[in-house]
């Protein structure tokens, strides 16, 4: 899951970034509206932390552009205002949630997954296919009733084709949700990711769809 | 406790002694004018009893009896009068009479003194030339008529009418009043925050000016609450990131997998620490800066408050690479707080040291120019663009890109205390469009 954070202040987007690591996210922290919204027109997020006071470009200004494009990419407004006409306003602009500074770490890692629930279409806190259950929350996998042991980015891959159950994901769609800019992405990597969970979960649980990309089944019969 | 003066005793006291002055006039000048009226009417009497006498002496001036005339009136002993034949034998005269000739005048009035009494008199020859006639009145008795009349009608009434007039100008004074009354009541039951303008409309012309400037004190205590309440507004909230950062920063240390990814967070933590208490430092410097005025003013020498406050920023300054010098500056004399060009001075500098580069210099200066002192402290930083410098001032303001985790507040405190000094504060680039100096001029004091 790749997510962007916009936060001016250093030491605090500093934090996020470094907290959403630790929940298994790539992270693309940026410091003002204008790099936000270059950020946001070419790659492909997840979902956007957004502070709104800004320099040279407002939170609220790149969130208005932001739906004007059609974009549904979830964002949860961060605000230091706590008045609630900014919550509103924030809301109204295309917000999805907000939250008011200071906040708790795990309360923004669960809203964001929260919104990413709702994106996905699926309602069910943990997710499903195949026998297989992955916990977003608790960072846990569940094969066939037995829990299994998964690196951070074993667990992202799993978890972004587990949301894309029944879709056909190309590498290149995946490696932009596995990595932020400045990640160093080895050519190999995502198969090697693959190799390793179908090692440690099951072989068919992931096919493969030459020269395409990756699929897992929307439900697969054990 | 002193006596608080009354506005309704004062109008009453001065009514009434005012009525009491006018009517005391009045009086003393219908007295002089009575008694001159009078004079005129009982010398008319004096002169008609003695052209009777004179009638009466020609024919029957023997068959008159006197020594034995009744008293028919209380001020018949304060009349007297003469009948002398040929104005040398004393032919007639009334009891209280002397045996001499009352006046030697005999024609007209004049005035005469016989049997202890002052007494007015009416001197004329009968018809013939035979008998001199003179008709005597006391003088003591004109006056006491005269006093009688000024007492009973003059004075006496003022007696009766003065407490009553005092009483009704109570009354009207009340009434005049009770828009004053109405006002108090007004002001005295609003409340606290309140500060709508009070009704100049029903207000009657004298209270007027008051409800002016009342209202235009409203409106001062408003804008300042105004600027107060988005201050301690801008305050929180600008006191939010901060801890939301330390919050933050706690919590990856708490989850951190790793020493290395633990020990940052924990230092950024600090940092945040230390950003939040400069903050707070700052806040309580602009809130005592904002309070305070120029009154304990005294000389102060700029070039050695420049000296101290290098001093002591120079360590700090170094570690980041900086280095901060005084320059060849005059020595000028200004009258101000030394404490508040001391706060002056370390936020400027703080300021510079914060946005020039590692391994360049701070410059101070202190400048006598004409009749100013001017301190200035320039950087080798980015500059703040023209159209940015007077927005750097304002209270959080911070330019784009800055990323020297200031308060936001150093220029406005430096601000403030130029105002506090009634000194001029300039920005401009330090040289070829690069870095920033700012400069602040006081007035100085001739040496």
């Amino acid at each position: 899951m790749r997510v962007l954070v916009v936060e001016d202040d250093a030491l605090l987007g500093d934090a996020i970034q470094a907290g959403l690591k630790q929940s298994g996210y790539a992270v693309d922290w940026m410091k003002d509206g204008v790099s936000a919204e270059q950020a946001l027109t070419t790659e492909p997020y997840a979902a956007v932390v957004l502070d709104l006071g800004l320099p040279r470009l407002s939170g609220l200004e790149v969130l208005r552009r932001l739906r004007k494009r059609s974009d549904s990419t979830p964002v949860l407004i961060l605000t230091a205002m706590d008045a609630v006409e900014s919550r509103i306003k924030g809301l109204d602009a295309g917000g999805d949630d907000y939250l008011v500074k200071p906040f708790d770490m795990g309360e923004l890692a669960a809203r964001l997954r929260a919104l990413l629930r709702r994106a996905s279409g699926n309602p069910e806190p943990l997710l499903q296919a195949a026998g297989v259950e992955l916990d977003p929350a608790a960072h846990r996998v569940l094969c066939r009733g037995e829990p299994v042991e998964l690196s951070a980015k074993e667990f992202a891959v799993l978890h972004i084709l587990m949301l894309n159950a029944g879709k056909v994901l190309s590498r290149a769609k995946l490696e932009e949700q596995l990595y932020a800019w400045g990640d160093e992405v080895e050519s190999n990597a995502v198969e090697v990711y693959i190799h390793h969970l179908r090692r440690k979960l099951f072989p068919e649980l992931i096919e493969t769809i030459r020269g395409v990309g990756y699929l897992m089944p929307r439900d697969k019969a054990t | 406790m002193p006596q608080r003066a009354s506005l309704k005793w004062r109008l009453l006291a001065l009514a009434l002694s005012v009525t009491t002055l006018v009517w005391v006039g009045a009086a003393a000048f219908t007295y002089l004018e009575a008694i001159e009226e009078f004079d005129e009417i009982l010398d008319a009497h004096l002169a008609q009893s003695a052209s009777l006498l004179t009638s009466q002496a020609a024919h029957e001036i023997d068959e008159i009896e006197t020594e034995h005339t009744p008293v028919f009136h209380k001020y018949s002993p304060s009349v007297a009068f003469q009948v002398w034949e040929n104005g040398k034998m004393l032919r007639l005269h009334s009891v209280n009479a002397p045996g001499s000739r009352m006046t030697e005048v005999e024609n007209g009035f004049s005035y005469a003194t016989f049997g202890g009494q002052h007494w007015r008199v009416f001197s004329t020859w009968a018809d013939d030339g035979v008998y001199l006639v003179q008709v005597a009145e006391r003088t003591k008795a004109r006056e006491k008529i005269a006093n009688e009349i000024i007492v009973e009608v003059m004075l006496l009434p003022l007696l009766f009418a003065l407490p009553l007039l005092a009483l009704f100008l109570w009354l009207a004074v009340l009434r005049g009043l009770r828009p004053l009354g109405k006002l108090a009541r007004e002001v005295g039951q609003r409340k606290p925050d309140n500060l709508a303008p009070l009704d100049a409309l029903s207000a009657p012309r004298e209270v007027l000016p008051l409800i002016e400037r009342l209202n235009r004190l409203f409106a001062r205590i408003e804008t300042s609450m105004e600027k107060e309440r988005r201050f301690t507004a801008d305050a929180a909230h600008e006191l939010r990131t901060p801890v939301a950062a330390i919050k933050a920063q706690a919590q990856v240390a708490r989850a951190a997998s790793g020493n290395e990814e633990r020990a940052h967070a924990l230092d950024n933590a600090i940092l945040g620490c230390d950003r939040a208490a400069h903050l707070i430092d700052q806040l309580l410097t602009l809130a005592r800066v904002d309070a305070l005025d120029n009154r304990t003013a005294e000389t102060c020498q700029p070039r050695a408050i420049a000296a101290e406050a290098i001093a002591a920023m120079a360590p700090g300054a170094l570690e980041k690479g900086v280095q901060i010098e005084l320059l060849e500056s005059d020595e000028v004399a200004v009258r101000g707080n030394p404490e508040l060009l001391r706060i002056l001075l370390r936020n400027l500098i703080d300021n510079a040291v914060r946005h020039t580069p590692s391994g360049t210099i701070v410059r101070v200066n202190v400048v006598s120019e004409q009749d100013a002192a001017c301190l200035s402290v320039s950087d080798n930083g980015p500059g703040i663009p023209e159209e940015e410098r007077s927005k750097v001032m304002e209270r959080f303001y911070r330019p784009l890109g800055t990323q020297a985790g200031g308060s936001g507040l150093g220029l406005s405190i430096v601000k403030r205390i130029a105002e506090v000094h009634e000194a001029t504060l300039r920005m401009r680039a330090a040289s070829e469009g690069k870095g920033l100096c700012v400069t602040v001029c006081f007035k100085s004091l001739p040496q």
